[in-house]
């Protein structure tokens, strides 16, 4: 992870040099949030290829863009979810399909799985938090919304899981 | 990222991945690329239109062209240079996006036709002085206007020199589109000319330059291979749009390079001139600045045994006598400390190169065993031996 050093990304490339510095700074955190995401690491390289060669080819459009690092997950965030409604549409579950096709997915956790039982826009927030380095304030540019939405979503998306995995009380007891 | 303080690190610590995952290894490399790729896609308007419309209007252009190639209308290449250069005259900046097959960080001559394609942009503006900037995965160059800057990312390494100093060699004349037509044209090279479509597009076919008697540069760069370049020019403006390299080898024309986004008129930031070099950089000394030998060097194989000696007996010092820096990188001292020499060759000189190439074979410490050339020049006022590649 290079989370430290991303940081530096102060405005949106405009030169391959300049995209090439920013691939090998967000590649590995890009990557492993897709992967999570998708469940399979060869899908999610495929998707933060495809968001790296978009960002390059609207790098004019995106000049004024200051929060670079947040905005490339908000569109690995979108990809990712593209990809994951078009293997809904194929009526496939995302892990079973990747298993059968390559031997690069992820195994994941079963807590993992609990995440789909929240509302969409609290898990996407945890998943962002546990996930990355990010803020709650690049989280918010992530999400598009504002700072205490996404800490609102956070904090009811924690209780939920709290509950879910302890239906008893809390993890400690 | 872990906060033992939140109260949330308890359900947080269990979504967390439980090993970090990285990028496959070459991942960036494929992805610049197809970076690459995007950049230097023509921008055609065919492939937008739905199928039966593209079919109609190929035909229709095909009408429209059959009459033009049957008379083999074509413009005066004399008189076509002079209005391109015309053309460019108002011109404020040129901005070429293009892609050479090359190896990323090496210096911006070499080709190969087995290479992958790697990216390469350059940047003019047309101010007072005049600024430019010539960049490529590993190395990039920048002229604020009075000083040109080199930094190259492998070696962690610098260098400065005046705007003229050798380190874009056959892109130079890219800085200058209308130029390059101009030079070509002075050469005496072998033109065709043809216009269709709005286009006008010239081929210029070239020998290789340089003494090839030993063939070892033949087909290393563009000026050192039999070559066609061709040059595409709005029929209308004159301006240069594209160009494409074509290496002529085994009886075939194979791309090299290609330079098929040109854009006019952007306006660059003041940076985009202006390199931001790491502290640790390693400075590239003119041979003037450096130390002399501890023994005099009679001539190139001398100076590669020397330059291989030290390195074998990891004396840095007299690394430097020979390899002009003002330090030897750690990198390179990890990789070449205590090497053992296995044989050095007999210089010669081929192609273009002023210096000589000397054949050598190395076993490093790691026990890879190396097979390469080292270059090797004295070409400076003082004639000191200087290793100027080829490790």
């Amino acid at each position: 992870m290079v989370a430290a050093t991303a940081i530096e990304i102060e405005r949106w490339p405009q030169t391959t040099e300049e995209f090439d510095r920013l691939i090998g700074l967000t590649q590995d955190e890009l990557i492993q949030f897709a992967t999570y995401r998708l469940g399979s690491q060869t899908d999610a390289e495929d998707v933060v290829q495809d968001v790296f060669v978009h960002a390059f080819k609207d790098r004019a459009k995106r000049r004024a863009v200051v929060e670079v690092r947040p905005y490339l997950f908000r569109m690995v965030r979108n990809r990712c979810t593209d990809v994951l409604r078009s293997r809904a549409r194929a009526n496939t579950w995302r892990m079973e399909a990747r298993r059968e096709k390559s031997g690069h997915e992820v195994q994941f956790p079963d807590f993992y799985r609990l995440l789909d039982q929240l509302p969409e826009n609290e898990a996407e927030v945890i998943r962002l938090r546990a996930w990355s380095d990010l803020s709650f304030g690049e989280i918010a540019v992530a999400v598009d919304a504002p700072v205490p939405t996404v800490k609102s979503r956070f904090r009811y998306g924690i209780e939920k899981l709290r509950r879910l995995m302890c239906p008893q009380g809390g993890l400690n007891q | 990222m872990i906060n033992r303080d939140d109260p949330d690190e308890d359900i947080l610590a269990g979504l967390r991945p439980p090993k970090p995952i990285a990028a496959s290894p070459y991942f960036r490399e494929r992805v610049m690329r197809a970076i690459n790729e995007e950049g230097c896609r023509r921008k055609s308007w065919l492939i937008r239109w739905p199928g039966w419309v593209t079919a109609g209007c190929t035909v229709a252009l095909l009408l429209l062209l059959i009459p033009m190639l049957h008379t083999g209308r074509k413009a005066s290449a004399g008189n076509l240079w002079a209005q391109s250069i015309e053309a460019l005259a108002n011109a404020k900046s040129v901005h070429i996006i293009g892609r050479i097959r090359t190896l990323p960080g090496d210096n911006f001559e070499l080709i190969g036709t087995k290479y992958d394609f790697v990216p390469v942009e350059i940047w003019r503006d047309y101010t007072n002085p005049p600024q430019w900037r010539v960049q490529k995965p590993g190395r990039v160059v920048a002229m604020d206007g009075k000083t040109a800057t080199m930094y190259i990312s492998k070696t962690n390494s610098v260098s400065s020199g005046p705007s003229g100093a050798g380190y874009i060699e056959w892109l130079r004349p890219m800085l200058d589109p209308q130029s390059i037509l101009e030079s070509e044209n002075a050469a005496g090279a072998e033109t065709q000319t043809s216009e269709a479509n709005g286009t006008l597009t010239v081929n210029v076919r070239r020998k290789a330059g340089g003494d090839l008697t030993h063939d070892w540069a033949k087909n290393k760069s563009i000026a050192e291979s039999d070559h066609v370049s061709v040059y595409h020019l709005d029929s209308t403006t004159k301006r240069l749009q594209g160009l494409e390299v074509y290496v002529s080898m085994d009886g075939k024309d194979q791309l090299v390079a290609d330079f098929n986004d040109i854009r006019y008129n952007e306006t660059f930031q003041p940076a985009l001139f202006v390199l931001q070099i790491p502290a640790d950089a390693t400075k590239l000394l003119d041979a003037s600045e450096m130390k002399p030998a501890s023994v005099t060097l009679a001539g190139p194989k001398e100076a590669a045994q020397y330059f291989f000696d030290s390195l074998a007996h990891e004396r840095w010092d007299d690394v430097l006598a020979v390899y002009p820096a003002n330090t030897v990188d750690s990198r390179i001292r990890e990789y070449y400390g205590g090497l053992q020499v296995i044989s050095i060759g007999d210089p010669f000189q081929s192609g273009l190169y002023p210096g000589y190439y000397v054949p050598y074979e190395i076993r490093l410490a790691n026990g890879e065993v190396r097979k390469h050339k080292l270059a090797v020049k004295n070409t400076n006022p003082k004639h000191t031996w200087i290793v100027d590649g080829g490790f």
